[in-house]
């Protein structure tokens, strides 16, 4: 070892402090604590929707947010890992997931089982206003993501920040959608997936500046 | 002496803890490791810059090392991404020939380092792409030097480097 080395590793040591070393755990809660805020937003702000709560909302209701809740769990659990980066680790899940989510809408889109045309989902008067809310809601868990990945050492920015988004908007997603009272198939798998593309677009774009180390 | 994935996720547990003369031990260790890592990988000339750069690294961000899981993945993985940080930033022409490296030579491979090693990396880009990066990023060619040397035009030289530069970054963390 030469003598830069030896005096770099004698001035580490002498800077060395305790630190709270990363917990997977710490995420998970970091995750729960992000949907309870988002939930207790929507809750103070639109309120839920008695329909979801009472059972009497559609199948495609309950289906396309438990979705929802699923991928963005699935995407948050690789966020939360991104943090301790290791050789080994593999994300391929979250995007097969993605895959999965996207069937909703183009089963929505194709009109299959339902006869409804692309052209009438999108004249949906309501359709803009819950994916906007949706998208305001993730960022909530988008900021928490953010703060949990600038501590840790993510090695891929892009990647982080995708799958931030896209955590971000399926979780703010859900949580908005159990104050909406439009439950058809088109209105839920259009309207409510948005937030997922529109988040995972912004955190693609903007977080990894925010990112990289 | 060499310390076993064992033992230095042991230290770094220490470390986390503030515990100075363990830390001292590992950064040691790390610093004979990541030496050996980076041999033929980056020109001679870089790789006590670029190991002194993780160690940093290391230090800045060692609670995000998590003491249930093994500690050569996680240190690998910030040793991959430093050194494609360093290639994007690093070109100089002229700089010294590759030598080999008697100490990856003389030494027993085993398999953590085989796992995690940065050639596992290169041979995931198609062979312009790692050949262009070779020449110039590591050997330290001029753009117009490769491009003779391969064949590849130089703009051809340049987007395999670029493209290769950003598939490696998308790899940091693959094993296979």
């Amino acid at each position: 070892m030469d003598r830069a080395s030896s005096s770099l590793i004698e001035d580490l040591a002498a800077d060395l402090e305790p630190v709270r070393a990363f917990r997977a755990r710490d995420g998970l809660l970091l995750t729960g604590a992000a949907v309870v805020i988002s939930l207790l937003i929507v809750a103070l702000i639109h309120g839920f929707w008695h329909g979801a709560i009472e059972g009497t909302a559609s199948p495609f209701f309950y289906l396309g947010n438990g979705l929802l809740t699923i991928f963005g769990f699935a995407c948050a659990a690789s966020v939360v890992r991104m943090a301790s980066p290791s050789v080994g680790n593999n994300y391929s899940g979250a995007y097969w997931m993605l895959a999965m989510l996207g069937v909703l809408p183009v089963v929505a889109l194709t009109g299959i089982g339902t006869g409804d045309h692309a052209h009438d989902l999108f004249k949906d008067p309501y359709g803009l206003e819950c994916a906007l809310h949706g998208s305001a809601v993730a960022l909530v868990t988008a900021v928490a993501f953010t703060g949990w990945l600038r501590r840790g050492a993510p090695v891929n920015a892009n990647r982080a920040g995708l799958l931030t988004g896209l955590a971000s908007g399926a979780l703010g997603g859900a949580a908005y959608g159990l104050s909406c009272p439009l439950d058809t198939l088109g209105h839920v798998a259009i309207w409510h997936v948005l937030p997922v593309a529109i988040a995972g677009f912004l955190g693609r774009m903007v977080l990894p500046r925010l990112l990289r180390w | 002496m060499r310390a076993d994935e064992g033992t230095l996720a042991g230290l770094m547990a220490k470390a986390q803890g503030g515990d100075s003369r363990a830390y001292t031990v590992l950064l040691s260790e790390c610093s004979t490791w990541l030496t050996r890592y980076y041999a033929n990988r980056i020109a001679p000339s870089q790789v006590d810059d670029l190991v002194q750069d993780v160690l940093m690294a290391m230090h800045r961000k060692r609670a995000s090392y998590d003491p249930a899981r093994p500690f050569l993945p996680w240190l690998a993985a910030i040793a991959r991404y430093r050194w494609i940080d360093a290639l994007r930033k690093h070109y100089r022409a002229g700089m010294d020939d590759l030598h080999e490296d008697s100490a990856t030579q003389d030494s027993e491979e085993d398999a953590v380092m085989a796992r995690v090693s940065l050639a596992r990396l290169f041979v995931k880009l198609s062979p312009p792409q790692a050949e262009a990066i070779a020449l110039v990023k590591i050997e330290g060619r001029s753009v117009r030097e490769a491009s003779q040397e391969t064949g590849q035009s130089e703009s051809a030289v340049k987007v395999n480097i670029h493209r290769g530069l950003k598939k490696l970054s998308a790899l940091i963390e693959k094993a296979e």
